[in-house]
């Protein structure tokens, strides 16, 4: 008997978790709306004065591309790698997701500090551009939160099968892990990749110690200095990051599937 | 010509006959003299006409302006680090800089602490990133010097500025001081406070905050400072102030929340005490706040930031000439125009050069009469007496 | 029904030695920007004040402050792992089940990717906002309904307000986290077992937490991870009066009062070991909540 309404029990969760999650960002918005002469409703000047800050939009494309490039790096070099270690080395699992809660131990200063330090004699197409120096920084700082989430989905499907099933078929490996693994892993990439995507919007120490600036850099600093400005633009962040989210996903999923699972496969 | 000067020009006789290279040069120069420069303007001009690329001079005196000006010009730009615009009117200093050289100035990581400074300086050595100059907090500005961060310069109005606020070797001068005050929401709080000892009265509850913590936040380490002097405490003894705020918490009138632009413009902290040019600088900011200052009656106390030049950097002459500009009767002059006090202070006012309405828009004199300042040494005694006793005191 | 896993060795034992060859593009990765930096943290940790070696700072772990910010730390990062795992995984099962519309699911999962990073000034000023003293719902319930959170004792710079606040990125990072596995609980167990006669509860407690409790576990240790190492939002909401670890190396390594970079490496080694000592314990756990598969 498949249902076709919502359980109630599913609707007061999703209800609580909407109140919960909201409700601050209501008192955010009508925070936003005040004028900076009176203190009350309702202007939009403060969202004016973001539109208009040149800085707002140079930084936030900045971010947005050092975010692609960090899922892209990201998922090559973390895809493979679970996808192996489940596969051929179940006990190095334990070890690499121990090593994942490194980048939570060190804290970025101390982190941005020894890259720094180390990688000083590189050239400077590496060292003194955000693509090089800082996204290679965000891929590890993205990498726990890559590790879980693809190792769950790891978890979730049965890789030797599947593996098995495609080679018999005559596929090789590249084949194997683009066309039939990665597919069935696909919210889980998915997922990695939003977190690693809300990562660099959202990550300010290291950036700021490398003299890079970045989207977070510009929100933080408007923090420090404005009052009503500040909330529109965690607004505006808040909702263009979700609008990337979404995006995201439209580009995870092919047109009219849903994740697809491997039938029979359990 | 002065002595040292007939020397310099024996040296640049010398790099001609022997074919010196550029590097033997300044290590001969280096070992010559501790106050002997390395060029004056006839060797300057001399050099410049052989196309040597010049280190620039140790006292402001003795270049020109306008050869400073043209050096500095070739540099193509000043990277300077942690200065907010609003943070003792920074921001206009920054951009009155920018034209009136046309020199582009990159201003990076307002918000970034005196460590984070010094950090900046070694980790971007060599780096045409790196800062050409630091604003640090006296501590930082004494260690930059230890670990050799910072290059000697007498700017050319060194023999101004109080003997006390500055490195007399020249690593590092006092830029501009300021009191801890108490800035207080006019439209949310009907009596206004004067005095520490007001703050604990009942009908502050919930309602006074710091700028920060007195273990990362060197305004809240003077707020602790401050109402030491109030409470019966010295510069060498902080327990009361510590023990004032632990009153505070106990009158349930401290709030914990680190002030912000949006808290003073929400209300959320109708009473900051903070540094008087950041709270005289939130009225005209945020109007909504109705936010007035006030010096406390009883316990005035001050500190200073520190000017010091990256021994190595990037853009040394424009550096220099950054220098000059914040020393000169303009740049103080835009200090106190963000309603700090500029080391010259006393200067300026002997040869009565500040506008009237600049004066009449920051505190009574009077009442910065009575302010003291802590030597390094006792600044040092605070912070371990904090680190030991603020999180048990104060921690919730 | 999971019949096809293989259990470890069997395949892989004789080739187990060139199999992890496969793995060295990640070590080399990790190797070249993760140990090396970090491993400044281990020695920087063994030096004392001016250079030389010292076990002085590690000492100092012991007693207060620091001994108190691992224990308030910890306790943060517990109750939030816990809590926020729970409730992550209830509300992710709500929109990921049959019934749910599908567009939930879509809403509910970008929005967890914004919020799983929401933190810092933001994010303390819209709690703020909402209820700090004058916040939104403290003036409704104290206008509305008479009711005065603050004169009853609630305060929101408090550590239950920061674990409040902390659930806001807790709870969808657990949301993100799980769903995958979620996925994996399929329809047709849920209307097996309710034909056999189970309850809710009783699906629960037999079937599905059992297939989910590995990557509960993971998740949770993930949790623990984020709020250990999050300071900023506790440092907006606080300023430090809420003794946390990261705050106190901000402290030392960052802040413009003190400099003693080597007691902040001292302090990063300490959560370093809390962070081992958790994955000691998720070891034996995780073998435990997976035998069922074998």
């Amino acid at each position: 008997m498949s249902r076709r309404r919502i359980a109630p029990s599913a609707f007061v969760w999703l209800l609580l978790a909407a109140a919960y999650f909201l409700v601050p960002l209501i008192a955010t918005f009508l925070f936003s709306l005040r004028s900076n002469q009176t203190g009350k409703c309702c202007t939009l000047h403060a969202y004016g004065w973001v539109f208009h800050n040149g800085q707002f939009w140079q930084t936030l494309r900045l971010s947005a591309e050092l975010a692609l490039e960090t899922i892209v790096i990201s998922l090559a070099i973390f895809v493979p790698t679970v996808y192996w270690v489940h596969l051929k080395v179940p006990r190095l699992r334990v070890v690499i997701g121990f090593l994942a809660l490194i980048p939570f131990v060190v804290p970025p200063i101390v982190l941005v500090v020894g890259l720094l330090n180390l990688y000083k004699g590189t050239p400077s197409w590496f060292y003194a551009q955000p693509w090089g120096f800082l996204a290679t920084a965000y891929v590890i700082l993205a990498f726990p939160y890559m590790f879980f989430s693809l190792d769950a989905g790891f978890r979730a499907i049965d890789v030797h099968t599947l593996t098995e099933a495609s080679q018999s078929l005559g596929a090789s490996w590249p084949t194997t892990l683009l066309r039939v693994v990665v597919p069935n892993i696909r919210t889980a990439a998915l997922a990695g990749s939003f977190l690693a995507l809300a990562i660099v919007m959202g990550e300010f120490t290291i950036a700021s110690l490398a003299a890079f600036k970045t989207f977070p850099i510009e929100l933080e600093y408007v923090n420090e200095t404005q009052a009503y400005p500040a909330a529109a633009a965690t607004l505006l962040s808040f909702g263009i990051t979700w609008a990337a989210m979404l995006s995201l996903l439209f580009i995870g999923r092919k047109r009219g599937q849903r994740a697809p699972f491997l039938a029979g496969a359990r | 010509m002065e002595d040292h000067e007939a020397q310099e020009l024996e040296f640049w006789r010398k790099l001609d006959e022997e074919g010196m290279s550029r590097s033997q040069m300044l290590k001969r120069s280096v070992a010559a003299a501790a106050g002997l420069t390395v060029l004056s303007s006839p060797g300057l001009a001399w050099a410049r006409e052989r196309g040597i690329r010049i280190a620039p001079p140790l006292k402001g005196k003795l270049v020109s302006p306008t050869e400073m000006l043209a050096e500095a010009k070739k540099e193509g730009g000043l990277n300077v680090i942690a200065l907010p615009p609003d943070w003792a009117n920074y921001g206009q200093i920054i951009s009155t800089f920018q034209s009136k050289y046309k020199i582009a100035v990159n201003s990076a990581d307002p918000d970034d602490s005196s460590a984070q400074e010094n950090q900046a300086v070694q980790s971007l050595k060599g780096d045409p990133r790196a800062p050409d100059a630091v604003d640090d907090g006296p501590a930082f500005a004494i260690q930059g010097t230890v670990q050799g961060l910072f290059a000697k310069y007498f700017n050319t109005n060194f023999s101004t500025i109080p003997r006390f606020m500055k490195d007399t070797r020249g690593y590092w001068t006092g830029d501009y001081y300021g009191a801890i005050s108490i800035g207080y929401n006019a439209g949310i709080i009907s009596t206004p406070p004067t005095s520490f000892a007001d703050l604990l009265k009942p009908m502050y509850k919930g309602q006074v905050a710091l700028n920060g913590s007195p273990l990362t936040a060197g305004s809240a380490v003077a707020g602790v400072f401050a109402a030491a002097l109030s409470n019966g405490g010295s510069l060498n003894d902080v327990g009361p102030g510590i023990d004032w705020f632990a009153k505070l918490k106990a009158a349930g009138n401290w709030i914990p929340v680190d002030a912000s632009p949006q808290t003073v413009a929400s209300g959320q902290t109708p009473i900051v005490i903070d540094w008087d040019y950041l709270n005289l600088a939130y009225g005209p900011e945020f109007p909504a706040a109705k936010w007035k200052t006030v010096i406390p009656a009883d316990g005035v106390y001050g500190a200073y930031y520190c000017q010091a030049i990256n021994a190595t950097a990037p853009h040394p002459w424009t550096a220099r000439l950054w220098n000059e500009f914040l020393y000169s009767d303009q740049g103080q002059l835009l200090w106190l125009k963000g309603y700090s006090h500029p080391a010259r202070f006393q200067d300026l006012s002997t040869r009565k050069v500040i506008p009237k309405a600049l004066l009449a828009a920051l505190p009574p004199a009077a009442l910065y009469a009575k302010i003291k300042f802590a030597s390094n040494g006792q600044q040092t005694a605070a912070k371990n007496l904090i680190a030991q006793q603020w999180p048990a005191k104060m921690g919730a | 029904m999971h019949g096809a896993l293989r259990p470890d060795g069997v395949s892989g034992r004789r080739r187990l030695s060139l199999a992890w060859l496969g793995t060295v593009p990640f070590f080399a990765y990790a190797l070249m920007f993760l140990f090396l930096p970090a491993g400044e943290v281990l020695v920087g940790a063994f030096k004392g004040a001016h250079g030389g070696w010292s076990t002085t700072n590690l000492r100092e772990l012991v007693h207060q402050p620091y001994i108190g910010a691992y224990k308030t730390s910890i306790e943060v990062s517990g109750v939030t792992a816990l809590l926020g795992g729970a409730t992550g995984l209830a509300i992710a099962y709500a929109a990921i089940r049959e019934g749910t519309p599908r567009w939930i699911r879509s809403i509910l999962t970008t929005f967890s990717g914004v919020a799983a990073n929401f933190g810092g000034i933001p994010l303390a000023f819209a709690w703020i906002a909402t209820i700090g003293t004058l916040g939104i719902v403290t003036t409704f319930l104290k206008n509305q309904l008479g009711f005065n959170m603050y004169q009853h004792g609630f305060t929101l710079f408090s550590k239950t307000g920061v674990e409040i606040v902390y659930m806001y990125f807790q709870i969808p990072l657990m949301v993100l986290v799980i769903a995958p596995a979620i996925d994996g609980l399929r329809r047709e167990w849920r209307e097996a077992a309710a034909n056999l006669g189970a309850n809710s509860w009783q699906f629960w407690r037999h079937v599905a937490l059992p297939v989910l409790m590995p990557s509960i576990l993971g998740s949770v240790i993930l949790l623990f991870g984020n709020a250990f190492a999050a300071y900023a939002t506790a440092y907006a909401l606080t300023s430090g009066t809420v003794n946390l670890v990261p705050v106190v190396i901000g402290a030392y390594y960052t802040g413009n009062v003190f400099n003693n970079p080597h007691l902040g490496q001292a302090l990063a080694l300490g959560m370093f070991v809390v962070l081992a000592v958790m994955m000691v314990i998720y070891i034996p756990l995780q073998r435990r909540a997976a035998r069922w598969a074998r």
